[in-house]
């Protein structure tokens, strides 16, 4: 038996062409509690998001593409070389980690400059100047990082991944803390990375985020690869599931004896009434946009006052949770 | 004529719809690796200083210069009082410097150089990068080195020298602090590598196995630096000190093989370690 890997090739004229990230059956567990388990998947040039919710086990995912922990099963290769052993293909990779902490003793120049001459840049005065222009920061700004906000700090860390032209390009929520316009520069910049023919990966547990990337998904929940694809198919999924929704009305059972026999209806439970507050009816269907056209109807055909209605499990979090049930 | 610096803080202008600067074509516009690894030297220079601004904080600067003042102020009362055998008095609190101080202040700036890296995740910045660890824990060493010798080993000194300028008093001192904080500082530059609170860690090593099991026999001490020091103060000095028997070249050779033993098992430990 061997293991479908899901492949995310370059948009046109690389067929053939090696994945840049190619992961295989990898798991990584911390005690009892296994982070990843059995994800398998390749990515290409442009952009790939990964998505998830938090504790998902996307940040290990990341760290492991980057060689940062060890996978404890499975492999991850990095433009065909372990990135754990290969010290030559780390100068490869440009990561934003999500932790905050930076060297609290430099500016932004400075920070910028090191990673340069880490990688070995030739002059790194004019490329970390140049990497920082590219995220709108000022090379001559004496304050060191500690002195500046999230957003200008998260702008940095983006810039010292940048400084040495990586092929591989690891983004851990990197629009954590920019405002609206930075956002959108952060994605335009990503995407003319993407289009150039690096692979860019970004992780993040905003699903109209991940929309804006316009990219190709890796859907990360409970540590396992739980769906992967086009945005626009993983957000059709999303919203052909089941959905749970709680209509509050002072004739519940009136009405859940009408909703029952709605096309579409799985279920429906009553919750009885308590001090202060209406008795209601909770709803499982398949079809929630027809539901909710229809539930006025329904209550008229009741003769049932609707108080509330409340989606239940409209999160992201139940969501990924429908994605990885079995 | 110069172009005009914008102002310290202010934001360039936005690159607008066009492509951000430095990233016109398929290149980023300024000069990169092309995967060339980079230079040794150039590398190990620049986690140097970085370790260097980095370690030399203005409460670890004072809390050690404060130690410092209260050892020259002993020495001077001691002095001031006039001991009946200055040559060991003087050895008694070189020794006592030397085993206490120099360990303590190793201790807090070498734990620091990679382990606050490791502890708050910024040594991702350094680990991810195509550089032999080996690099990054002999800048830690070299940083601690060059920060620990001014701010201890030159106070001992002066405090010995109040004491009893015996020129091989003072000889001792300056050897026995050498070679100290060479194996200090590589022990716990390993030490903020392998475990997570270091600190409270090397304080029970120098407090408890240095200070009280390396003093129950011959065998215990031979696994304390401590032991090698004295005895490099014993043999230039000509004063004999319990449990520091060992010849002069056994005193400065040893300490030192172990030190770098010891880094380099921490350079395989760094290579090896998850990194946040």
């Amino acid at each position: 038996m061997t293991a479908t890997v899901p492949a995310f090739g370059p948009p046109s004229g690389s067929a053939g062409a090696p994945p840049m990230i190619e992961v295989i059956g990898a798991s990584k567990w911390f005690g009892d509690v296994v982070a990843v388990s059995e994800v398998s998947f390749a990515v290409g040039p442009g952009v790939t998001a990964l998505l998830g919710p938090n504790g998902a086990g996307k940040s290990t995912l990341l760290r492991m593409l980057c060689g940062l922990t060890a996978a404890d099963q499975g492999s991850v290769r990095v433009l065909g070389a372990d990135p754990r052993t290969d010290l030559a293909v780390r100068g490869r990779i440009g990561i934003v980690p999500q932790q905050e902490a930076v060297f609290e003793a430099l500016d932004a120049f400075g920070f910028v400059r090191l990673a340069a001459v880490l990688n070995g840049v030739p002059d790194p005065d004019a490329a970390a100047r140049g990497a920082l222009a590219v995220v709108e920061l000022d090379p001559h700004d004496p304050r060191r990082i500690t002195a500046y906000s999230k957003g200008m700090r998260q702008r940095v860390k983006v810039a010292q991944a940048l400084v040495n032209d990586p092929a591989v390009l690891v983004l851990d929520e990197p629009l954590t803390g920019l405002d609206p316009r930075q956002r959108g520069h952060m994605i335009e910049l990503f995407a003319r990375l993407g289009a150039q023919g690096r692979c860019v990966l970004v992780s993040s547990h905003v699903l109209d985020e991940v929309e804006r990337f316009g990219s190709r998904v890796l859907v990360v929940a409970q540590g396992r690869l739980a769906a992967t694809g086009d945005f626009h198919a993983i957000r059709d999924l999303m919203d052909d599931r089941p959905h749970r929704i709680r209509v509050r009305t002072d004739r519940p059972r009136e009405l859940a004896t009408v909703l029952v026999e709605r096309v579409g209806v799985l279920g429906v439970r009553l919750e009885p009434p308590a001090p202060g507050r209406a008795g209601a009816v909770v709803v499982d269907t398949t079809d929630a946009p027809t539901f909710r056209r229809l539930v006025a109807k329904a209550a008229r055909h009741a003769g049932a006052t609707i108080w509330e209605i409340t989606p239940l499990d409209d999160d992201l979090e139940s969501v990924f949770r429908y994605l990885v049930q079995p | 004529m110069t172009a005009p610096v914008p102002p310290a803080g202010a934001n360039p202008p936005a690159s607008g719809p066009g492509p951000a600067p430095g990233l016109h074509g398929q290149g980023v516009g300024w000069a990169t690796s092309g995967g060339q690894a980079p230079e040794a030297a150039t590398v190990f220079v620049a986690v140097y200083k970085l370790l260097l601004r980095s370690v030399a904080t203005r409460g670890r600067l004072l809390a050690i210069a404060a130690l410092d003042v209260v050892s020259v102020f002993v020495a001077l009362s001691v002095h001031l009082v006039g001991p009946d055998d200055p040559l060991r008095a003087g050895v008694g609190y070189a020794n006592a410097n030397l085993t206490t101080l120099v360990p303590v202040a190793v201790l807090v700036f070498a734990t620091a150089t990679l382990g606050d890296l490791i502890d708050d995740g910024s040594l991702v910045y350094l680990w991810l990068r195509p550089v032999p660890a080996h690099l990054h824990v002999l800048a830690a060493w070299a940083a601690t080195v060059t920060i620990t010798l001014p701010l201890v080993g030159a106070p001992v000194l002066l405090a010995t020298a109040l004491i009893e300028p015996d020129g091989g008093l003072l000889a001792g001192t300056l050897i026995g602090a050498l070679v100290a904080i060479a194996a200090y500082s590589a022990l716990f530059v390993t030490g903020g590598i392998r475990f997570r609170r270091a600190l409270p860690w090397g304080l029970a090593y120098i407090l408890i196995w240095e200070g009280f099991v390396a003093l129950a026999g011959e065998t215990a001490s031979k696994l304390a630096v401590r032991s090698y020091v004295r005895s490099i103060l014993s043999e230039m000095s000509g004063e004999r000190i319990r449990l520091g028997e060992f010849s002069l070249a056994a005193g400065i050779i040893v300490p030192l093989v172990v030190g770098a033993l010891v880094l380099w098992y921490g350079s395989r430990r760094l290579a090896k370690s998850d990194v946040a």
